[in-house]
């Protein structure tokens, strides 16, 4: 009797800890749609929490406009401070406590490792990471999309132009001792190989690094004519300062985390001129229509002191082909048919470059990467932006 | 050999921040035995402050920075009057444990005060104009900070050495009851002690934000102000300021000849090394405590 009594309250307990989902989709309600992303607003990589922020203004666009399909999207943002371990507890609370339907953006590639296989065992679609590793393709996962073309493929085009149209013959490369910095040491030695050329020197630098005198030395020491900078926008700064200090004066080219160039040239003290970046989504001051509506966005959603640059911008860009998913799948909308939708994507064409994917396939990494394409552009004076190519498809 | 020297030189150049960092953690250790681990933080209020009277109500230079010590001088002051004061429990522990929470709470006012966007000072002099002699080269902006570093050194040390308020610190550290029984303004000391300290730290928060300022901008300095402080004994001016400089050319020269990869660890080492074998510190003048 007692053994009966107990198993049907436990039939009772696991009844009820299974019926939201069983009943309906996680996150989802007849007007509602709940979207999660994390961003560091503090700590050592806070100025790319700006994402973030951009995601949010975009959709209180979309709601301000009716929604998706009569529902509206409650978008809940939370501080990681770069820090994966609570990325992981930030995640885990909002999935598990509010029910998350689908993750956006997300700065970083190790905060977002962190909650990569947890977000995949339970089949919440993750689109547009807000770092171009490698991981999220290698294996392709059938819930996550990528948008930022990968930092492989910044470097490669950085270093093709470098050799093809600068005549650099000695490439070097300072990078941030983690995954960021290594697949573009990985990217930028591929692109060399194929010109019979190697790196001259690889310098690591961590993320919380004061000085960085030993490192240029370094760079000096290897008489590079070309250098690559895989790190922050600070450590970005503090090398070519340094080197300015010590009469180093390689071409310097760097990534599109450090393509803001209002910003660079400002804490540069007008240093960053002549920097080369690349860069994955229209200029901030461009005036396509749907650059000029997204600006009417920002002055009608954002805060008071936000910035209109390149991060905050990137947010608007990520969650764009997520929005143009949930709205091409209808009224009756589920996770499944979103990804489905979103397989659906072919030369989907926002500010980024044009985004495609493919219906899912274990051997196929280019299955979940969207975007393929980057063009460079250089600093001029006071932080002007110069295209210096067009967009360029690299694989 | 130019590389070596050159290598000497920056790990002088970068001492000279951990120098200050370190002398401003020897002054409050020196007192009360507290290490204070909002002391960066402490810095980087009265740093912010500075940036917003001179970039946002556009204050020339010269009034701005000699505001900013006074200020820094006050913020010092205040820590020690409203807060470690008001501590129930004056255990060390308790105090240490105090600091922590302080710097948690500037560093979060400074994050949602100022955002996150590195900025940069504006200061006469460019972080990166330098004296190049030979093939050697050193920045302007760190010989200045080198100068501050010896001098502030230099100044602290003869006063609390031959004034007579040097000597009522030295009492409150070694017993703050019979300092007290001897007529010692125990309490008024350490207002003095925090005030001074939070200005030392100040100057060097001012002399790094040329470079790069963030909220977290001044860990660094402080954690190697810190194991500078531990190699020079804690309690010896001149000793956390010899350590700091040895900090920065071990640092520098490990860098440049061993791995740079575990550059930035090379001050947590020292800490760990001074500790196991030293404990007291290569200029141990320190009391053995009786338990």
């Amino acid at each position: 009797m007692k053994t009966k009594a107990l198993a049907l309250v436990l039939a009772l307990a696991a009844l009820m800890l299974f019926a939201p989902v069983l009943g309906a989709e996680e996150g989802l309600t007849d007007t509602e749609i709940h979207i999660g992303q994390w961003g560091p607003q503090t700590g050592p990589a806070a100025p790319w929490g700006a994402v973030a922020r951009g995601t949010g203004v975009y959709f209180d666009m979309i709601n301000a406009k009716g929604g998706i399909n009569g529902r509206k999207i409650v978008y809940h943002m939370f501080d990681d401070a770069y820090n994966p371990a609570k990325t992981k507890a930030g995640v885990k609370e909002l999935q598990e406590s509010v029910g998350i339907f689908a993750w956006v953006g997300g700065v970083g590639t190790a905060p977002g490792l962190a909650v990569e296989d947890y977000l995949m065992e339970r089949k919440v679609p993750w689109v547009g990471p807000a770092a171009g590793s490698m991981h999220w393709i290698t294996p392709p996962q059938k819930y996550l999309f990528a948008v930022y073309p990968l930092y492989f493929i910044e470097a490669k085009a950085l270093v093709r132009y470098a050799v093809r149209h600068m005549q650099k013959k000695k490439v070097a490369i300072i990078y941030q001792n983690d995954d960021y910095g290594k697949n573009g040491v990985e990217g930028a030695k591929e692109q060399l190989k194929v010109f019979g050329m190697d790196l001259v020197a690889e310098v690591p630098v961590e993320i919380t690094d004061s000085d960085l005198k030993p490192h240029v030395m370094q760079l000096r020491r290897s008489e590079a004519d070309c250098v690559l900078l895989w790190v922050s926008p600070k450590h970005a700064v503090m090398t070519v300062g340094t080197a300015k200090a010590m009469q180093f004066a390689p071409q310097f080219m760097s990534t599109s985390t450090c393509s803001d160039y209002t910003l660079m040239y400002k804490i540069s003290n007008g240093l960053w001129e002549g920097v080369i970046c690349t860069n994955f989504g229209e200029l901030p001051d461009s005036g396509s229509p749907l650059m000029l509506e997204y600006k009417e966005a920002f002055k009608k959603f954002a805060a008071k002191d936000e910035r209109w640059g390149t991060f905050f911008l990137a947010g608007f860009g990520f969650a764009e082909p997520l929005v143009a998913g949930l709205m091409s799948c209808g009224k009756d909308l589920t996770r499944e048919k979103l990804v489905a939708q979103m397989e659906k994507l072919k030369n989907f064409q926002g500010i980024m470059g044009k985004v495609t994917y493919k219906p899912f396939d274990v051997n196929d990494p280019n299955c979940r990467q969207g975007q393929h394409e980057v063009f460079l552009t250089q600093c001029g004076k006071d932080g002007a932006v110069i295209p210096i190519s067009g967009w360029m498809e690299i694989r | 050999m130019l590389d070596f020297i050159q290598s000497l030189v920056n790990g002088i150049a970068a001492g000279s921040a951990y120098a200050l960092m370190g002398l401003a953690l020897t002054l409050i250790y020196k007192t009360s035995e507290v290490v204070n681990f909002a002391q960066g933080e402490m810095a980087l209020v009265s740093v912010f402050m500075t940036y917003l009277v001179l970039d946002t109500y556009g204050f020339p230079f010269y009034l701005a920075f000699p505001a900013a010590l006074v200020f820094s001088f006050l913020l010092g002051m205040a820590m020690e009057f409203f807060v470690l004061r008001r501590a129930k429990n004056h255990t060390v522990l308790s105090m240490i444990i105090i600091t922590i929470g302080m710097e948690m709470i500037l560093l979060g006012f400074v994050s949602w005060k100022f955002g996150a966007d590195p900025k940069t000072m504006p200061f006469p002099l460019t972080p990166y104009d330098a004296f190049i002699v030979g093939n050697i080269f050193i920045t302007k902006l760190e010989t200045l900070t080198l100068f501050c570093a010896l001098f502030l050194m230099a100044a602290l040390f003869s006063f609390l050495r031959f004034s007579r308020f040097g000597l009522a610190m030295k009492a409150v550290q070694q017993n703050p009851t019979v300092a007290r029984l001897m007529g010692i303004r125990v309490k008024r000391v350490l207002l003095f002690t925090w005030g001074a300290s939070s200005l030392t730290g100040c100057v060097a928060g001012l002399l790094i934000s040329p470079i790069v300022m963030q909220p977290y901008m001044m860990w660094d300095p402080m954690l190697k102000g810190f194991s500078a402080a531990v190699l020079g004994g804690m309690t010896s001016l001149p000793g956390a300021v010899t350590g700091a400089y040895l900090v920065g050319v071990i640092e520098n020269i490990f860098g440049s000849y061993v791995s740079i990869e575990f550059k930035s660890v090379v001050a947590f080492a020292i800490i760990v090394l001074v500790l196991c074998i030293k404990p007291s510190g290569l200029f141990a003048r320190h009391h053995v405590k009786k338990v």
